[in-house]
């Protein structure tokens, strides 16, 4: 059950990303500021916007745990803040590649550069204190209760970023005020489409690697015990 | 378009596949270990309770 | 709630009194601030006006590296001799001890700072007095952002192996929004920029939002969730 759905993923994932690749190289034309470069925004967002939809995930499945104690919302958790943070690296990598070639610099402490960069951070936290917990029960509880925490941070972030103290290359994010021609707005949704069919299916391999874990756990526990 | 464009363009979708693969390659490495641990952990369970 | 409020009174004077008593982490706080204040002036080869703009950074780069040391040692003191354990068997609820705990570490670091804040008008020849109830407020504000979230954490790190290394790596990113915050005020506070009245232009003023934001954000979150994480 679980295999079949990974292979529909895949499957469906390529069918949407193969003719939509074609479309964004052959068929879009190049963009009258930038060139050929900005056809980079059809995986530097959808990496962004999918990252953000498997954090939100990952709250709701964090709560789920804390409330029912039921170890599938904590296989979830994990399973999308990897996958998520992934992810938010992909755009950072991307959008530094772009920003060296439209800005001529690598890096810069834009609000949404920094914004990311944060984010990439607190759930790097997540991820690198939760091999530290040997006990099943609390590593899922404790995972939980970070997972909560570091979501807590977004608004935050994104309000501390807009303090006037706070130096920025762009005057604000390019989403608020730009618009997008209407023949990008297909491939951009199918481009975020086809990065959530693939990271869906990376989530499930993932989450099922979570559970086979904890089975070791206890087998391992159950031949110590006697 | 100038050349040094097209070039950072495809750095840029090199550079998101070769980190989406290498996640990738990482759980399937990841995955074999578990597989195989599962194996040799029921193995040992099942021996003891042959032995029983 | 009433006796529950009294209860984290009574666990913020047992840490306190403890602490006071022995002074082991907030010498080792203290000292550890003066020792990066006198490393700053090293690294950095700074004019007059230069140093005015980076002052609240580096203050709070200082404040915040203290107040790991001590929130460190919040929920790890109890670990000699079983003492959390006792503590998490009391009839205490779990928030009155995490209150405690907080007020206590609140109280500590305030202290560091304030001594802290002298030595740094000191070394770097700063008017640090104009102003100094705003930047009280800021302190206050910033102070108690970074022990409640450093306190939940160190009941999150405390069971865990390499519990110094997981602090700062969980604390410092979720930090980042206040620190940014408390960094700015405390600069525009410093160049004499007043918070309130004529003559404010709002920089002094606009994070004070954000930093309140933060503290009822996460102080109302880890007292309402700390009960989950000090029972497993």
């Amino acid at each position: 059950m679980r295999e079949k759905a990974i292979y529909i993923l895949a499957i469906l994932a390529a069918l949407v990303m193969i003719p939509n690749l074609k479309t964004v190289f052959m068929g879009l034309p190049d963009e009258a500021m930038q060139g050929a470069i900005y056809r980079i925004i059809f995986i530097h967002v959808p990496a962004a916007i999918n990252a953000q939809v498997f954090f939100t995930v990952s709250l709701v499945t964090s709560i789920l745990f804390l409330v029912k104690k039921n170890f599938l919302w904590d296989s979830i958790s994990v399973s999308c803040i990897e996958v998520g943070t992934m992810l938010v690296v992909v755009n950072l990598v991307t959008g530094s590649i772009w920003g060296r070639n439209q800005w001529g610099i690598w890096w810069a402490w834009d609000l949404r550069m920094t914004s990311q960069l944060m984010c990439f951070l607190l759930y790097l936290g997540y991820l690198l204190v939760r091999p530290a917990i040997a006990e099943p029960t609390q590593r899922a509880t404790l995972s939980a209760f970070v997972a909560i925490f570091a979501y807590a941070d977004i608004p935050l972030v994104l309000m501390a970023i807009r303090l006037p103290n706070v130096r920025t290359q762009h005057p604000g994010p390019v989403l608020e005020t730009g618009t997008m021609a209407p023949e990008f707005r297909a491939p951009f949704g199918l481009g975020v489409l086809a990065v959530f069919l693939i990271c869906t299916a990376l989530i499930l391999i993932r989450q099922h690697q979570e559970t086979a874990q904890r089975e070791i756990d206890s087998l391992r526990r159950e031949l110590h015990s006697i | 378009m100038d050349i040094t464009n097209l070039t950072f363009l495809f750095y840029g979708y090199s550079a998101a596949w070769i980190i989406i693969t290498a996640f990738v390659f990482l759980l399937v490495s990841r995955g074999r270990r578990i597989d195989r641990e599962l194996d040799r952990l029921k193995s040992l369970v099942a021996d003891r309770d042959r032995s029983r | 709630m009433n006796r529950g409020l009294l209860t984290a009174l009574a666990i913020a004077r047992k840490d306190l009194q403890t602490e006071l008593r022995t002074k082991e982490s907030i010498n080792a706080s203290a000292s550890f601030a003066l020792v990066i204040l006198v490393l700053f002036s090293f690294a950095f080869d700074l004019g007059r006006e230069e140093l005015y703009a980076i002052a609240g950074g580096l203050l709070w780069l200082v404040f915040s590296f203290a107040g790991a040391l001590i929130v460190n040692r919040s929920f790890a003191r109890e670990l000699p001799n079983d003492c959390l354990d006792v503590l998490i068997a009391s009839p205490a609820p779990a928030w009155s001890i995490f209150l405690g705990k907080s007020v206590a570490a609140f109280f500590l670091l305030f202290i560091v700072e304030l001594i802290s804040l002298p030595v740094f008008g000191l070394f770097y020849n700063i008017h640090w007095t104009q102003n100094f109830p705003g930047l009280l407020l800021v302190m206050a504000l910033a102070t108690w952002g970074i022990t409640v979230v450093g306190t939940a954490f160190s009941a999150v790190t405390v069971n865990i192996r390499l519990r110094e290394l997981m602090l700062p790596v969980l604390l410092y990113p979720i930090l980042i929004p206040l620190l940014i915050g408390a960094m700015g005020t405390t600069t525009a506070l410093l160049q004499g920029e007043p918070m309130f009245g004529p003559g404010a232009t709002g920089e002094a003023f606009a994070s004070l939002r954000l930093l309140i934001g933060f503290d009822v954000i996460y102080t109302s979150l880890a007292l309402y969730m700390i009960e989950f994480i000090l029972i497993v």
